[in-house]
């Protein structure tokens, strides 16, 4: 359901995001285990960090970044995304992270304004 | 364009406020699982069809209503073994044309949560 829109003049640059994305991920929660305490603070912090830098970029996108933290227990989790919307201008990157504790889904959909 | 955080804290079950449309759209999500998905065990080989036909449900509806919007739908499911499990949003958009809706369903054996954002073309 996710369509990648890599080197195309005017459509999303999903390499780079997946940069930004997987940057703000490493500097929030890397190294940590999961704790029912701080997750809403890094969940916060991820998709924060992540639109900040996302707008930093200077390019004519609406953003929706969505994060997903789920303690690793051994239970099942499925995500999945559908979009209607330009294919030749809009575009999203998923990146899944994890460590020992937790498992993180971040999700950046870029929605072209011109 | 205003920067809009919505914070989704899973085990509060945040209450979106609900305006008349708002509520229609909402009930037919929930009517979405329950056809969908019902009393069903979560079952690993059986959830990918399940987020697929909720997802495809959904954006039907939406795309048919024809009115001058993008559209993005998103469904979590996870199986219920006690682990936690934390969802935030964030969208920099125009706060007075866009939208979001998310909606969370449950049964015996999993949790799902369907979000859905409206963006004016």
């Amino acid at each position: 359901m996710d369509e990648f829109h890599n080197g195309n003049e005017g459509s999303f640059n999903s390499e780079e995001a997946d940069n930004i994305v997987k940057e703000c991920i490493e500097s929030t929660v890397g190294g940590y285990d999961y704790s029912q305490s701080q997750v809403n603070k890094w969940t916060a912090s991820i998709v924060e960090r992540c639109l900040t830098q996302l707008v930093k970029l200077g390019k004519p996108y609406k953003y929706i970044v969505t994060c997903t933290v789920m303690q690793k227990t051994g239970a099942g989790l499925h995500t999945a995304n559908s979009c209607y919307w330009d294919t030749a201008v809009d575009g999203s990157c998923t990146v899944r992270w994890e460590n020992r504790t937790m498992n993180c889904v971040v999700s950046v959909f870029a929605v072209s304004i011109a | 364009m205003k920067v809009t955080i919505v914070i989704i804290l899973f085990h509060l079950c945040v209450v979106l406020p609900l305006k008349e449309k708002k509520k229609h759209i909402r009930s037919f999500y929930f009517e979405c699982f329950k056809t969908t998905i019902g009393e069903s065990s979560y079952q690993h080989s059986r959830v990918n069809q399940w987020t697929t036909i909720v997802i495809e449900q959904c954006l039907g509806q939406l795309s048919s209503l024809r009115q001058p919007f993008k559209y993005i739908a998103s469904c979590v499911i996870m199986e219920k073994t006690g682990a936690g499990l934390q969802a935030a949003n964030s969208c920099f958009w125009d706060n007075s044309t866009d939208e979001t809706c998310t909606v969370h369903w449950e049964n015996s054996s999993m949790h799902c949560i369907l979000t859905v954002c409206s963006m004016a073309i």
